[in-house]
This record gives C-alpha cells, sequence and structure tokens, in this order.
C-alpha cells in the first residue's frame, strides 16, 4: 500500500529542469532508496515530499491525503508527521543536545518532555551527552542526535539525504546498522537518497534509480543488480 | 618583528605611515594630557556630575537609536534579504542611501517639515530629532549588516525547523539566535556612530558629550578637559568593539551556510502589501520625503535662495570631490594591506590600530591631529588639505579593511599558494590573482568611503586650514547665521550632488565590475 503518492511532478530551478512529469509511488513500512548521480533530481524530490519545495505542476499525496498541488503548498512541512536528515545534519549549533531534540515537542507543547528525550537518548546510547554542544560530539554521535531529533515527534515517515555521505568507512557500517533496524523499532517508512549504490543495497527493500529528472528503473534490490537497463548497468558498474 | 616587516617593504611603509601620521598624534595628545600633572590635576576637579550626567544621556540616546535602528533594519534585511519581495534588488539600494548623506543635511531636512507642519522647532530641536534623524541614518546600516547575517544562516537549519514548527518560532528560536553575532555588530556600530555623532546634536542645539567636548575645544580652549572627556567615549567605544569581537571569535555557533545550500526565500503570500506598505514607507520617510521638503523650502520665496545657495557651493565642487576621492583611494589602499596582513599571514596588529582609532570620537581625533601638526616644521601639513587626508584615512580606514577582509576570506589560500611554488612574488601574486578576485569589494570600498568622505564632518570641522573650500565646511560654517530657505538650498544641493555621486557610481561601477 503506498504511503506517498507523487504524481506527473515537473520541477525546474530557473531555466534547469530537475524533475520531468515524474511519477512515483513509496509503500508504506518499507524502506525506498532513491538512487542516482549529481543533478538527477532525488533530493528535489525529498524536498517536495517535505513540502520545503513546490513543484511548478503536478500533486503530492502522503496517507491518501493530497498535501501539495502544483506550486500550492495544502499541508505545511510541521504538519506532514514526517522526519527529515540532512546531509549536513542541520543540528542547530546554538541548541544542546537536550534541546535540539526537545525543541519539536517543546513547541508542540506536548508532555513527558524530559522522559522522552531520555528514552530516545537512551536508545542510542547518548544519555551522557544531553548537555553537550553538538560542535563537541563526534561525527558518529552527530548522526545520531539527529536521528533521535527526527524520531522524537513519532514520525510514520523518514525522509534522509545522504545522511552517510561525510563518514568514514567504519562509522558508516555502524550507522547503517542504526538505520536498518529503525524501520522495525519505530514502525517507519523511510526514504533514503543516495549516489552510492553499495549503500543502498545494504539497506533498501526497494530502489529507485533515477536520471536526469526521470525514473530509469524501480525494483528490488536483486532485480537493480541483474537489470538490462543501459543507465542502470552503467551506474552500479562504476 | 622588525625583520618581518621588512621582508614586506610596501606592508611596512603603509603600516609605518599610518603609525606615524595618525596613531601617533592621538597618543601624542592623550600622553600630553594625561601626563601633564597640572593640567590633569585640575581637570578632574572639573569632571562634576553634571558631565557624568551628560555622558550618561548620550549613552541613552546612543542606546535608543541602536536599538531602533537594530529592530528596524532587522525588518528591512529580513523583507528584502529573505523574501520574495518584489523589486527587492531596487529597495536594497534605494534605502541605503539615508547613509550616505551627510547626517546634518538629514537633520535639515526635517527640522524644515515641522517647521512646515507645525511652524515651531521645538519637538524636533531636542533628544527626540537626534533619536529620529539618526535611527533613519543608521537603520540602513544595519539593514546590510543584519540583512548579510540572514543570508549567513544555513538554510538546512531553517528547513528543519519548519518540519518541526511554525514560521513564527522558526524566525525568533532558530533565526534570531544564530543571527546575534550580526545583532550585536548592527547594535554597537550603530552605538558607536551615534554616540561620536557631533553635526545633528550640534544643529538641533542639543547638549550631549561630543557637543560639549567641542564647546571646551572652541569656545574656552580648555584642550586638555577636552581630551579628559572625550577618553570616556573612546573607552566606552573601544569596551564594545572589543565585546562584539570577543563575542564574534567565542561564536561556537556561527553559522555559515557550507557549498550547495542556498538562501531560503520564503513567500510572502497575503503579507505581500504590508511588505510594500513597510519598504515604501520607509523609503518615502527616509529619502523622498527629506528631499521634497528641502525643495518646498528652497523654492518657498522664489528661485533666489537656490541660485546663492549654488554661487556659494559651486567653488566646492571640484575640491571637494577631488579630496573625497583621493581619501577613497588612500583608505581602501590602508585598510586592503591591513586586511590582507592579517588574513593571511596572520598579523592583526595593524587591524588592532585601525579599530582604535576609528573608535575615537571624530572631535577628538580632530583635537589630536591639531595639537600634534600645529607646530613649526608640520605647517605642509598643518596648512594644507594633507591634514583633512590624514582625518578620512584614519576615520575610514576600518571600513575598508572590514570590507575587503570579508572578500580575502572567500579565497582560497591554496590559490596564492599555488603561485607561490611558481616562483610568483608577492606584488605580482596580489596584481594577477588577489586583486581581479577581490575586485567588487575593492570596488565597493573605493565607492563607499568616498560617498563617507564627501560628509564628513566631525574631523574636518576641526582641522580643516583657513581658505578650505569643500561641501560640508561650507554649509556648516554658513548654516548658523543664515536664513533658513538659504540652509535648506544648501543643504538640497549637497543632497542632489551626492545622490548624483551615489547613481553614477552605482551604474559606473556595475559595468566596470563586469567588464573586470
Amino acid at each position: 500500500m503506498s504511503i506517498i503518492e507523487l504524481k506527473n511532478i515537473s520541477h525546474s530551478y530557473g531555466n534547469k529542469v530537475v524533475l520531468q512529469n515524474l511519477s512515483l509511488n513509496i509503500e508504506a513500512n518499507r524502506m525506498t532508496c532513491l538512487l542516482g548521480g549529481s543533478g538527477s533530481g532525488k533530493t528535489t524530490i525529498l524536498r517536495l515530499i517535505a513540502g520545503l519545495e513546490t513543484p511548478q505542476s503536478g500533486q503530492i499525496s502522503i496517507e491518501g491525503e493530497l498535501v501539495t498541488q502544483s506550486q500550492k503548498i495544502i499541508k505545511p512541512p510541521h504538519m506532514r508527521k514526517l522526519g527529515f536528515i540532512f546531509q549536513d545534519l542541520a543540528l542547530w549549533p546554538h541548541f544542546t543536545v537536550y534541546k535540539n531534540i526537545a525543541f519539536g515537542l517543546k513547541e508542540r507543547k506536548e508532555k513527558d518532555v524530559k522522559d522522552r528525550v531520555y528514552k530516545i537518548l537512551g536508545f542510542f546510547g547518548l544519555q551522557d551527552e544531553a548537555e553537550k554542544f553538538p560542535h563537541q560530539l563526534s561525527g558518529g554521535q552527530q548522526q545520531l542526535v539527529a536521528i533521535s531529533r527526527s524520531l522524537i515527534l513519532d514520525p510514520k515517515i523518514l525522509l534522509m539525504d545522504e545522511p552517510l555521505a561525510n563518514l568514514d568507512v567504519k562509522l558508516k557500517r555502524k550507522i547503517l546498522e542504526h538505520i536498518k533496524n529503525l524501520k522495525q523499532n519505530f514502525d517507519l517508512t523511510i526514504v533514503y537518497v543516495t549516489h552510492d549504490h553499495k549503500e543502498a543495497f545494504a539497506i533498501a527493500d526497494k530502489i529507485v534509480v533515477l536520471n536526469e529528472g526521470k525514473i530509469e528503473q524501480t525494483g528490488s534490490v536483486q532485480q537493480i543488480q541483474n537489470s538490462e537497463n543501459e543507465f542502470v548497468k552503467y551506474f552500479i558498474e562504476f | 618583528m622588525g625583520r618581518k616587516l621588512i621582508e614586506h617593504p610596501f606592508y611596512a611603509i603603509i603600516y609605518g605611515s599610518f603609525v606615524l601620521f595618525i596613531v601617533f598624534p592621538i597618543v601624542y595628545t592623550l600622553g600630553t594630557t594625561f601626563f601633564d600633572g597640572s593640567s590633569l590635576a585640575g581637570n578632574i576637579l572639573l569632571l562634576d556630575k553634571d558631565i557624568f550626567l551628560l555622558l550618561v544621556k548620550s549613552c541613552i540616546i546612543a542606546f535608543c537609536i541602536a536599538m531602533l535602528s537594530t529592530i528596524f533594519g532587522t525588518s528591512l534585511g529580513f523583507l528584502l534579504y529573505k523574501t520574495d519581495f518584489p523589486f527587492r534588488s531596487f529597495f536594497k539600494i534605494a534605502l541605503l542611501i539615508p547613509l550616505f548623506i551627510s547626517p546634518y543635511i538629514l537633520a535639515v531636512a526635517w527640522k524644515d517639515f515641522i517647521y512646515v507642519f507645525f511652524n515651531n522647532t521645538d519637538l524636533i530641536s531636542s533628544s527626540i530629532g537626534v533619536i529620529l534623524v539618526l535611527s533613519f541614518i543608521y537603520t540602513p546600516l544595519s539593514m546590510i549588516i543584519t540583512g548579510s547575517g540572514l543570508s549567513n544562516i544555513n538554510s538546512h537549519l531553517e528547513e528543519m525547523g519548519l518540519l518541526t514548527t511554525g514560521l513564527r518560532s522558526v524566525v525568533f528560536k532558530i533565526m534570531l539566535p544564530l543571527m546575534k553575532p550580526a545583532l550585536l555588530s548592527s547594535f554597537v556600530l550603530v552605538f558607536i556612530f551615534s554616540i561620536s555623532n557631533f553635526s545633528v546634536p550640534a544643529f538641533f542645539g542639543v547638549k550631549l558629550f561630543t557637543t560639549e567636548i567641542f564647546i571646551q575645544f572652541s569656545a574656552f580652549y580648555n584642550h586638555s578637559l577636552a581630551i579628559l572627556q572625550s577618553a570616556f567615549l573612546v573607552v566606552i567605544c573601544l569596551l564594545l568593539l572589543y565585546a562584539d569581537r570577543k563575542h564574534l571569535a567565542d561564536a561556537s555557533f556561527l553559522s555559515i551556510g557550507g557549498k550547495g545550500t542556498s538562501i531560503r526565500k520564503y513567500s510572502l503570500g497575503k503579507g505581500l502589501w504590508l511588505g510594500w506598505f513597510g519598504a515604501s514607507f520607509w523609503f518615502l520617510i527616509s529619502v523622498i520625503f527629506p528631499f521634497i521638503i528641502l525643495f518646498i523650502q528652497s523654492f518657498r520665496g522664489g528661485a533666489s535662495k537656490f541660485i546663492q545657495a549654488f554661487d556659494l557651493l559651486k567653488s566646492t565642487f571640484s575640491d571637494s570631490i577631488l579630496l573625497a576621492f583621493s581619501g577613497a583611494i588612500i583608505t581602501t589602499i590602508v585598510g586592503f594591506t591591513a586586511a590582507y596582513f592579517s588574513e593571511t599571514k596572520n598579523r592583526n596588529f595593524f587591524n588592532w590600530l585601525l579599530l582604535f582609532v576609528f573608535a575615537v570620537p571624530s572631535v577628538i581625533f580632530g583635537i589630536s591631529l591639531i595639537k600634534f601638526y600645529n607646530h613649526p616644521g608640520l605647517d605642509m601639513i598643518y596648512a594644507s588639505y594633507t591634514i583633512i587626508l590624514i582625518g578620512y584615512t584614519g576615520k575610514f580606514s576600518f571600513i575598508s579593511a572590514k570590507l575587503t577582509a570579508n572578500a580575502i576570506k572567500q579565497i582560497p589560500y591554496s590559490l596564492e599558494e599555488a603561485a607561490q611554488i611558481e616562483g610568483i612574488g608577492l606584488y605580482r601574486r596580489l596584481r594577477t590573482i588577489i586583486f581581479p578576485l577581490i575586485m567588487p569589494a575593492l570596488f565597493a570600498s573605493v565607492v563607499i568611503n568616498f560617498i563617507f568622505c564627501l560628509g564628513e564632518l566631525g574631523t574636518t570641522i576641526m582641522v580643516y586650514p583657513p581658505g578650505t573650500e569643500i561641501m560640508p565646511i561650507k554649509v556648516f560654517t554658513i548654516m548658523a547665521n543664515a536664513p533658513q530657505s538659504l540652509v535648506s538650498s544648501m543643504s538640497l544641493i549637497v543632497f542632489s550632488v551626492t545622490l548624483v555621486v551615489i547613481i553614477s557610481l552605482a551604474y559606473f561601477g556595475k559595468k566596470f565590475i563586469r567588464s573586470t
């Protein structure tokens, strides 16, 4: 069953066309990887789903509800029940780890903020770092704080934009394990953007290969690995 | 240190000249005042309660101006730098105009306005008038600083906030704290400019610390008391600048958008009309309105006063423009030298000296120059326009250093290192690599300092040699005894000349930068 539906989406930055009449369904409780090179439009898809940008044409629905209709945001980003992990993590540098995570809960005037924050910090082994500022943490810890911040608001969908791009190989493996477990532990649908096919093969249930704003192929890891599509074959070879 | 200086003779000459011609006179004047035991003891006794109350009053007024300018400047900065407001490029330039018009010209315009509508100038000839006029002048300064701060916020930090909460919370809880260094810089700079301003309180007849210093100097000839009083201002300004710099240095959370993160622009939507109203209203009251009022006042009784004013001022145009242009070139050379060696060779002391002289109130800087250069043998400086150029260099080199430092920071040092490996010397590297890359900043520095020099009054009024034919001096000296319509006419002419210069420089500047 689809939880996110993109229908006939076209988008451009100035004269540069980024997405051309693209339609895509994202299935619930699965890990979908958007795989493609620079300028393929994968990050734009994530930003459109989040409501951070509006497409020139087309529509987007989440859980059957229309959230964006060509050039108009119907449901603002903070009401879409989704989390977002940016490539640079976007941890607020003027907040401590605790405040970074608690901010959303406090804004929504939710109860038991402290208990909930410490619970999730405990889950990722970060309880001793609560009063530190982001710049005082290691790269891996920062990654986990960003994930914690997104999960604390109980999102149904987690959007991840190349979250491992700046990590070394060892740390990448460790964080990948955490991400794999998220789906089960938090009952999530994850949309994961990467340009690294190995990363996609390691975690995806379904892979969408993009090229210059169009979908080249959609399929399971095995289907992509055995693809006959020239572009896909070329892309995963290098 | 000596050997390092000799390694770069160009740096040594500029640095040495600045110390010799500008810093030394200030140190000499302060030294002779503080270490002249008898006059110091006598003058300390003269520092009574009234003087301190005057200092407090000056601080309160400067605080109000800094607060108002920062609030309005930040609002305009957000509108023009962070929204999809139409014609924002036009307003970004147009709203800067008051910053480049001499403060006393706007003071004349507002006094005229109150006179025309209320037939009484008591309301404006007060602290309120000083706050009003200087807030109009310094709001654009705040707008540039906070606008640039807003543009530098990593857009992902805002977007992460938008995914969590509404825009209002994002603005107040994420964006404003992240741009705290810019807000602080805006506040500190406006405070320093305001507390050091002489011409506006003098024109409105408001007794403040700067006017008191001027009176001690020019009416009672008590130089040492004037200097002693001004030491308070110097200390306040230096403390604030130090706090500002310290805060910037300690700000672990300075957030500069990395490559690939664009500036996030917000759609005004239904708030578009409010944006239009805000920007247009500010443009009207800070630019159009003073111009119209001066125009009406100038031609009220026919064109005779305007013609008289033009005759009085026409002899000043060439000298004023030539002096301002020379000042702009010299300040840019000095500012660039300090900035380049600070950014690339970590030599910061020259920068600190520029900051120190910038923090010295114009009046006291002028007194220092007079006391130092009014000696036999130094007549060729004291009795010529050279002393005015020295004044410009002291006051405005810091602005050039700030502008060019920001541009130099953007150039990866590896570009120079690559040339160094190929054996290319410093001067050729500067000419072929650095200058072309920072040309827009150098040009901006020349333009901005040209306009500042053209309107400078605080120091020039103290040091101008007899027979000086430059615009601000001529207007200000005639102002006191001339009929209001003549003052308005002269102000209108200065306003118009400055406007023409700004528009021409903006037009030719764009062409020049494109061609380079």
